[in-house]
């Protein structure tokens, strides 16, 4: 393509509250930009998958090695909290579907209801993830608050051995009161998971904000709504994972 | 632009409507002890929940062909991590100490002096 002559492709805005897109200079035409970047997302999300798909794998391995462990820990989380936010989740995964296609159809308003519905969503979920792990710090389930307790630098007795490695805490016991095997294992399972996996939450509701400083300019209609979409696909990966991370932390099978 | 695909709010709301009904029959099922098979219930139904927001709230029904190949063969990737973390542990001897929970624990299974500190 000569240089001289070439123009940029620029998308019409639907309307007076909508501004127009002008497709990056190194794409020939619009569906070019959208499958491009829509492929490269894909890819990003097939490398997240993963990413916890490494996290789950521990977690089978050891749930097969320790099942009591992994009974007793689930029975100390709140099964109730874990299906609230799985719901909200579910629900914010609706809200969003449901803002990509307001941005397909050009309905400006309603994108920016359902985004801010869908940030509503992450905000409840972390709430009550805080409360949660609070509950659990209080109760020394966690591994965190004591993970450099038995750490020497000096090169001492104990030297590098983190308690996130160790069976130092006893952190749990079966029925009759005796420690259970490795109890510290399930929580710093469950806390690497969620903790990860909140994050996310986290990140998506800032990308959520970002679509809506977009949405408020008008630069997402009918004819340009690529990172709307892309955005979507993010936060509905989000609840693609904890739909797997309920059951096997909360109900524990 | 005919690549675009928009769905029906009807569309949507069914899906959610079904992925609330599964989540009720997770927390169901997990009341009712099938053993073993509970593990495979659970993540039988996870992974239809998965489906249904992988197939229509991210549109993949209705994506390219490359972006279907491109996402689900993370799982196929995923499957031979599984396959063969699993399989190592189902194949090591049975004798061995890092097995001894395996079997169920007894009431009177009294916990290992721990060899190093007693801390906390």
């Amino acid at each position: 393509m000569s240089h001289d002559g070439h123009h940029s492709v620029v998308i019409p805005a639907p309307g007076p509250e909508f501004v127009p897109h002008t497709v990056a200079h190194h794409f020939d035409t619009p569906v070019q930009e959208f499958q491009s970047a829509k492929l490269g997302f894909w890819l990003f999300l097939a490398t997240e998958i993963l990413l916890f798909g490494g996290l789950f794998a521990a977690y089978f391995y050891y749930h097969d090695l320790y099942p009591e462990t992994f009974r007793v820990g689930g029975q100390q989380l709140d099964w109730k909290l874990g299906a609230v936010n799985t719901s909200v989740l579910l629900l914010s995964s609706w809200t969003m579907a449901m803002g990509v296609r307001s941005a397909q159809t050009s309905q400006k308003q309603k994108t920016m209801l359902f985004c801010a519905l869908t940030v509503l969503g992450a905000v409840i979920f972390m709430v009550i993830k805080f409360f949660e792990y609070k509950a659990k710090t209080e109760h020394g389930l966690f591994v965190f608050p004591h993970m450099f307790d038995n750490y020497q630098v000096d090169g001492s007795s104990n030297a590098g051995s983190l308690a996130w490695f160790t069976d130092v805490h006893n952190v749990m016991v079966d029925e009759t009161g005796a420690p259970l095997l490795h109890g510290h294992l399930f929580f710093a399972i469950y806390v690497t998971m969620t903790a990860i996996h909140g994050l996310h939450v986290i990140i998506g509701a800032g990308l959520i904000l970002w679509i809506m400083k977009g949405v408020a300019k008008g630069r997402f209609h009918a004819g340009y709504y690529l990172p709307v979409d892309l955005v979507g696909l993010y936060w509905h990966l989000v609840d693609l994972i904890w739909i797997f991370l309920f059951p096997l932390l909360y109900l524990v099978p | 632009m005919g690549h675009h695909h928009v769905s029906s709010s009807a569309m949507f709301t069914n899906v959610l409507i079904v992925l609330l009904i599964l989540t009720a029959v997770t927390v169901i099922a997990s009341r009712i002890d099938f053993g073993p098979a509970n593990m495979l219930i659970a993540m039988l139904i996870a992974s239809v929940k998965a489906s249904l927001v992988i197939l229509f709230f991210m549109h993949m029904k209705w994506d390219t062909a490359i972006n279907k190949i491109v996402f689900l063969s993370s799982f196929l990737f995923l499957s031979l991590l599984f396959i063969f973390t699993l399989a190592d542990q189902a194949t090591r001897r049975i004798d061995h100490p890092m097995h001894a929970t395996k079997a169920k624990v007894s009431k009177e299974w009294a916990y290992p002096k721990p060899a190093m500190s007693e801390k906390h």
